[in-house]
């Protein structure tokens, strides 16, 4: 049984309390899931469960009991900062060498776990930074089981992953948890539901909302967990029904890139090729493909930061037909790479003088979108100080203030809650309705079905279909016209 | 991105690497005492034997890391036999003068940081670093905690090449400028360090972390996936030293190439 009675804990440098007499215990077998909007401490209480606040991370905590497993597993959110060793069987043999496990026995135990998680390699000794996030996530489950924990703790470990890796590892985690103690945080809870007991909801303030079963929480706080950003089933469509009929409106046939005959290398091998195809203004196309298909290797070639060779012209305002990143705004995956000043007001100011955008405008124009993208109580931070969400956003900012004619997103949605998510989306919406073109890479059928003009599709490198979105009704998502295979 | 380089492991790959690594260190040590450069010219050649034939790589790869070499060789020298001071003036012309002295002691030179660069470069193409951690833990008694640390560091480092190619392009796309010379030198290493340093701190911070969730402990009782044991292949790696250390002696001494014995 794990059990925490009257927990008080802030963080270092907070001043106010991030948990204020909390109690919470959990009993043997037991299947919980914690939700909480972000930044309500679920991962810090996880960590308080798991006992490495305080031994391993140092944080001010007082309680009266913190009663803990000593035999505990925990799998964390980020597929990259959880292994120590380079290799798929030494990172297995790093926990059973912890154990003491005879060395004669690991091949056999490697093997063991590895096929538990579904993970059967024809050679166990392959680099790790190989494998998907699905599969580096499996394996990180795998190292777990290696220490043959009676409780495992699931911090977000599908967070940046996509649909096929958040399947996969849920339903390795529903085989392997059967006889153990599990307690999850996750944001992202379809395939987690069926696995769970009990759901405790948390709200900012780190006190417990709700706590009861999974069925009587979805029935009774469905409006709570909306609110919070939690990816319930079915969300889409409590978003959908609540959004106002929107067009996909004006279309132009104005073209802005076109290209022909178009490669684009890495490592002077072709990794995508484009033979015809056109994007117009006003278009929101969605470039869809499975992992590693070529869709961020395309977006990297329109924006000419990789080698390429073939015929792309640019239509774009003010400037010859050349790639200008004046005119061209875009978003990479991690938005701390984008930063290069200090403050979140600077680091707006900066993309302006970059632009044609005249000085006496500046003060007005940032003070307009710090408001319009929720960072106006931020703007003397620094950026890297920003929540996750925030930091999406800024990035995001910095690339539409400069009045850019088009907007290249690289799943500028991936990892983030769904309150943030929708935000972003009508962000990107007012931009296409102010006639800024976007261009974005997603896994998330929904906001194809819901905002995309067009949806490529890329396999192999390869645009192997082009859908147009635009001359479909608005109840599209009642009548699934396409069937979405990711 | 993945860049990784085959190579048929050889019997160099099969020598204990604390036994290499001590050994190499031991071999460094003693050429700082060396003074005929005609005995490092035999010794170039042996070395030269090994890093060609021995150690398991493509001709390629082999090929192009000899062109650092070849640098440090020229460079080294020719710094020495153009500006070192010497009596017996064989050219001058302006600054450059070269001398008797300075010219021997220029191919000595260049010859020592030659050997020193294959000898690394042996060491660094036929030893898996991996192997070389377990080996200074079962053999030299290093503690894990260091041994593991560097392991995960570099398991890191593809990580911190993808970042900063994706780095190079974000700071394209936002249009940042450099200022000239050596402000914008100091400009550029803020914008490329900072980033990638926050990030490695940060992930380094969590695989700690989920390092000490794994149950690895600070005390050194521990078993081992790699048992790396002396082995025949040790035995012959000294006799390979011996046998060349002592040809490279006599031919120093009846095959006498350059026409000094004591160089310093």
């Amino acid at each position: 049984m794990l059990e925490i009675k009257n927990l008080r804990a802030k963080y270092p440098s907070a001043t106010s309390l991030l948990f204020k007499d909390f109690s919470l215990s959990i009993n043997k077998g037991e299947k919980v899931l914690l939700v909480g909007p972000s930044g309500s401490g679920k991962s810090t209480l996880l960590q308080i469960m798991a006992g490495l606040i305080p031994d391993v991370i140092e944080m001010p905590i007082k309680v009266d009991k913190q009663q803990i497993s000593e035999s505990y597993g925990m799998v964390f959110q980020d597929p990259d900062a959880q292994f120590c060793m380079s290799y798929v069987d030494e990172e297995i043999a790093f926990v059973l060498e912890n154990r003491k496990t005879p060395q004669q026995d690991m091949d056999d135990f490697i093997d063991q776990y590895l096929d538990q998680v579904g993970l059967q390699l024809d050679d166990n000794h392959v680099s790790i930074q190989q494998l998907s996030g699905g599969m580096k996530q499996r394996l990180a489950i795998a190292s777990v089981l290696a220490l043959e924990p009676e409780v495992l703790f699931l911090d977000e470990p599908t967070a940046m992953l996509d649909q096929v890796g958040t399947k996969q590892v849920w339903d390795t985690l529903k085989e392997v948890s059967e006889d153990k103690t599990v307690v999850i945080v996750e944001h992202k809870i379809d395939h987690v539901l069926p696995l769970v007991d009990r759901v405790i909801i948390l709200n900012e303030t780190g006190s417990i909302v709700a706590n009861g079963e999974p069925n009587h929480i979805f029935s009774q706080f469905r409006s709570k967990l909306y609110q919070y950003g939690i990816w319930y089933p079915n969300i889409w469509d409590d978003y959908a029904s609540q959004l106002p009929n929107h067009s996909h409106g004006d279309k132009s046939h104005q073209p802005i890139i076109t290209m022909h005959s178009f490669y684009g290398y890495y490592l002077k091998q072709i990794k995508m090729h484009v033979e015809d195809a056109e994007i117009n203004r006003g278009d929101w196309i969605a470039i869809t493909g499975e992992n590693g298909s070529g869709k961020s290797t395309l977006m990297l070639a329109m924006m000419q930061l990789i080698k390429t060779s073939g015929e792309i012209s640019y239509f774009l305002s003010e400037s010859s037909r050349r790639c200008d990143y004046r005119k061209m705004g875009y978003v990479f995956q991690n938005p701390e790479l984008q930063f290069v000043t200090n403050s979140v007001y600077v680091e707006l100011e900066h993309s302006l003088k970059h632009s044609n955008v005249p000085q006496y405008q500046f003060v007005n124009r940032i003070e307009e979108h710090l408001t319009k993208y929720n960072l106006y109580h931020v703007k003397a931070h620094h950026p890297y100080q920003l929540s996750v969400g925030q930091k999406k956003r800024l990035s995001v900012a910095t690339a539409t203030i400069a009045d850019v004619d088009i907007l290249l997103l690289d799943e500028p949605t991936f990892g983030q809650d769904a309150k943030n998510t929708f935000q972003m989306l009508e962000l990107f919406e007012e931009c296409r309705k102010n006639g800024v073109t976007i261009v974005m890479v997603t896994h998330q059928p929904e906001i194809v079905e819901l905002y995309a003009t067009k949806e490529w599709k890329i396999k192999g490198g390869e645009i192997t279909d082009i859908f147009d979105l635009s001359k479909q009704t608005e109840n599209m998502l009642k009548d699934d016209i396409y069937v979405y295979q990711y | 991105m993945s860049i990784s380089i085959n190579y048929q492991p050889t019997w160099l790959h099969r020598i204990n690497p604390s036994f290499k690594l001590l050994v190499l260190t031991a071999l460094f040590i003693g050429m700082l005492f060396v003074h005929n450069p005609n005995f490092l010219l035999y010794m170039i050649i042996g070395a030269l034997l090994l890093y060609l034939f021995c150690t398991g790589h493509s001709w390629k790869v082999v090929g192009l890391l000899a062109v650092p070499l070849l640098i440090i060789f020229l460079s080294s020298s020719t710094t020495m036999i153009f500006f070192g001071e010497g009596e017996t003036t064989w050219f001058k012309f302006g600054l450059i003068h070269i001398t008797e002295e300075s010219f021997y002691r220029g191919i000595h030179l260049g010859l020592r940081s030659s050997v020193f660069g294959i000898l690394s470069l042996i060491f660094a193409l036929t030893t898996r670093p991996v192997y070389l951690f377990y080996s200074t833990m079962q053999q030299l008694k290093l503690k894990p905690k260091y041994a593991y640390s560097f392991m995960a560091a570099i398991r890191m480092l593809p990580i911190i090449v993808e970042e900063f190619q994706t780095l190079r392009q974000a700071l394209k796309v936002r249009g940042v400028q450099y200022s000239k010379g050596v402000k914008g030198m100091y400009e550029k290493i803020k914008l490329y360090a900072i980033p990638l340093l926050a990030q490695s701190i940060r992930r380094a911070h969590r695989i700690a972390v989920a390092m000490e969730a794994k149950k690895f402990s600070k005390d050194s009782q521990r078993t081992y996936y790699y048992h790396l044991r002396y082995t025949n292949k040790d035995v012959l790696f000294s006799i390979f030293l011996v046998v060349w250390l002592f040809l490279a002696f006599i031919c120093s001494e009846h095959f006498i190439v350059f026409p000094v014995e004591y160089v310093r």
